[in-house]
């Protein structure tokens, strides 16, 4: 009996290009990078101020910033999200501006920006029927959440999961990030000669997973299918990842095996790319390690819209989805000067590229590493 | 067929395990973290324990617990296909709170890095996996009902899917935690505690921990 595999039957995303993925993907082929000086917060205690931030957003309004993000998004796809879908919310910081107000303002209100609380807005928002989960995986957070969302899938546990990411750029985690000297004072260069840091950047997106039985029996349109996963920690370092890439590559190899493919099958990678010297060192030693069969077309989404926390798992994957349509990968915005290690890997171009699989790749804090492999 | 080959639990003043039956009471995490070195609860010293936030002091000393209630071996020089999972109400609030009022404490101009660090709720759960070296996956989730039901059938269901070949299930938060080690039949030497279905049955009605101490000690 054939198994039952996981396909993607909606997406979109606002991202600091603007609402919708096509302004992503036209952003991201224009070269031209959506990090900009800011004035949402004071930066003296920041290391940068450069940042990727959605058009429109108000600090000061009532509503939380990630929720001026979220409602609008899941307002305008409403008609595509049935009412059993399973939700599962994935942040890092969630409603960080309630917390962040609270301590500033003196009132006891922080409890109100857990993520539960988070996950019952977006549920009574999309009109589902039951309380969803949250997944925290630091920077893997919402990658980590498409996985498990298709693992249900595929285990008959549930047809239908809606997949929701969301995070924004506050002084709360600009000075954390500050504090870890891990910023670029201008705009961050994925795989880079001469990267210096990430930049910090915001959005909100989602993904509909159906399984393929019911997606067909819907008529859904399939933009993709998830076909394997691998989730692993570095077990190495609260912060920096484990230099050699093991723990990035036990996750390849585990989601390819999950997909039953081979490494020569995969056409290109969507790198975390974050333009950190560590990170985006360590990605390279683990696609060479697994990628043995030459270079494979990667790319970084990091220099063109930031490091969007929590939402950077489903944009990476939104974007990959449109490479397989497209058959092109974007151009590493913000690459100049590609590092040794990436020659051949990596390019400030557009290019190209047959295939009908894709790799999407996250890592985070705490050593989390989360591959997810995609087909037309 | 999945089982349950250790479980650890600490309260605000207790510690314990199941299989062994141990209980005994411990009047600070210094103390606790020193008795479970000194009782080879911890094969080796925690590095940097005294930094850790509470909820990640409790959820290496819980996990510990169980790795000693499962008489599982653990070593600093070889990583485990062992993932962790784990889950609580706050997620990390107190240490949000720690980090933002220090900040503004300093006119905000200074974020302190050790503090900004645990501000992910998933960083107890990696703490614990660097101690431990595990390798497999690493997630912290949220469920609407039945947490800890819920958080050993996702561990159930990882170990099913392959994803792992076994689970620390862990609850923790800065009063309480309870770690179960989750792990295949075929994979285990000795006698399990239970199946993980079992178990599961006894957590889904939520009963007071010392109520489901005795369920498990009984199962």
């Amino acid at each position: 009996m054939a198994r039952v595999e996981a396909v993607v039957v909606a997406c979109d995303l606002v991202s600091p290009y603007g609402w919708g993925v096509d302004p992503c993907w036209d952003g991201l082929l224009s070269g031209s990078t959506a990090i900009r000086r800011f004035e949402r917060f004071s930066t003296k205690a920041i290391r940068t101020d450069h940042a990727a931030f959605v058009s429109g957003l108000d600090s000061g309004a009532d509503e939380t910033l990630v929720m001026q993000m979220v409602r609008p998004l899941m307002e305008k796809n409403a008609s595509v999200i049935p009412a059993d879908a399973l939700l599962i919310a994935a942040t890092t910081n969630g409603e960080i501006d309630i917390l962040e107000r609270s301590v500033l303002n003196g009132v006891p209100e922080a409890a109100e920006s857990r993520f539960d609380c988070l996950a019952g807005k977006i549920q009574r928002l999309c009109g589902l029927s039951e309380p969803g989960m949250v997944v925290c995986a630091a920077c893997a957070s919402s990658s980590a959440a498409v996985a498990q969302g298709a693992a249900m899938i595929r285990d008959g546990d549930r047809d239908c999961v809606l997949v929701v990411g969301c995070d924004n750029v506050s002084e709360f985690v600009a000075a954390g990030f500050s504090s870890l000297m891990a910023l670029d004072k201008d705009v961050a260069r994925p795989f880079d000669k001469n990267r210096k840091g990430m930049s910090l950047g915001e959005g909100a997106a989602f993904i509909l997973l159906m399984s393929d039985v019911r997606a067909s029996r819907e008529d859904r349109p399939v933009l993709a299918r998830v076909s394997g996963w691998g989730l692993t920690s570095d077990a190495n370092h609260i912060t920096g990842p484990a230099r050699d890439g093991s723990g990035l590559s036990l996750a390849l190899r585990k989601a390819l095996q999950s997909a039953e493919l081979s490494a020569g099958e995969v056409g290109s990678i969507s790198a975390h790319g974050t333009g950190t010297k560590f990170n985006d060192s360590m990605e390279m030693k683990a696609f060479k390690a697994v990628f043995d069969q030459g270079s494979v077309p990667i790319y970084s989404l990091k220099g063109a819209i930031g490091h969007t926390m929590g939402t950077a798992g489903l944009a990476d994957i939104i974007v990959a989805i449109t490479t397989l349509r497209e058959q092109r990968v974007p151009p590493t915005v913000g690459l100049r000067d590609v590092d040794d290690e990436a020659v051949g890997w990596a390019s400030p171009d557009a290019w190209a590229c047959d295939t009908a699989v894709t790799v999407s790749t996250n890592s985070g804090f705490g050593g989390i590493n989360c591959a997810v492999v995609l087909r037309q | 067929m999945n089982v349950i080959t250790g479980i650890g639990w600490i309260t605000d003043r207790e510690y314990g395990c199941v299989k062994r039956q141990l209980h005994k009471s411990y009047p600070d995490m210094s103390s606790l973290r020193s008795e479970l070195q000194d009782e080879s609860v911890f094969l080796y010293p925690v590095k940097g324990f005294g930094k850790y936030d509470r909820s990640s002091q409790m959820t290496c000393c819980v996990a510990a617990l169980a790795f000693y209630d499962a008489e599982m071996s653990y070593s600093e020089s070889r990583k485990q296909d062992i993932g962790i999972l784990g889950t609580n109400a706050d997620g990390c609030l107190r240490s949000n709170l720690d980090f933002f009022n220090d900040f503004v404490e300093n006119g905000r101009t200074l974020g302190r890095a050790n503090l900004f660090v645990y501000t992910l709720p998933s960083i107890p759960v990696a703490e614990a996996a660097i101690y431990f070296k595990c390798q497999g996956p690493l997630l912290y989730m949220t469920f609407p009902r039945t947490p800890v039901a819920s958080l050993l059938r996702q561990a159930d269901r990882m170990i099913r899917r392959g994803e792992s070949t076994g689970m620390l299930a862990v609850m923790a938060s800065e009063k309480a935690a309870q770690c179960f080690i989750v792990r295949r039949m075929d994979d285990v030497s000795g006698e399990p505690i239970s199946g993980v279905e079992e178990v599961i049955g006894i957590t889904e009605r939520m009963p007071p921990l010392a109520e489901m101490i005795e369920a498990l000690t009984k199962s």
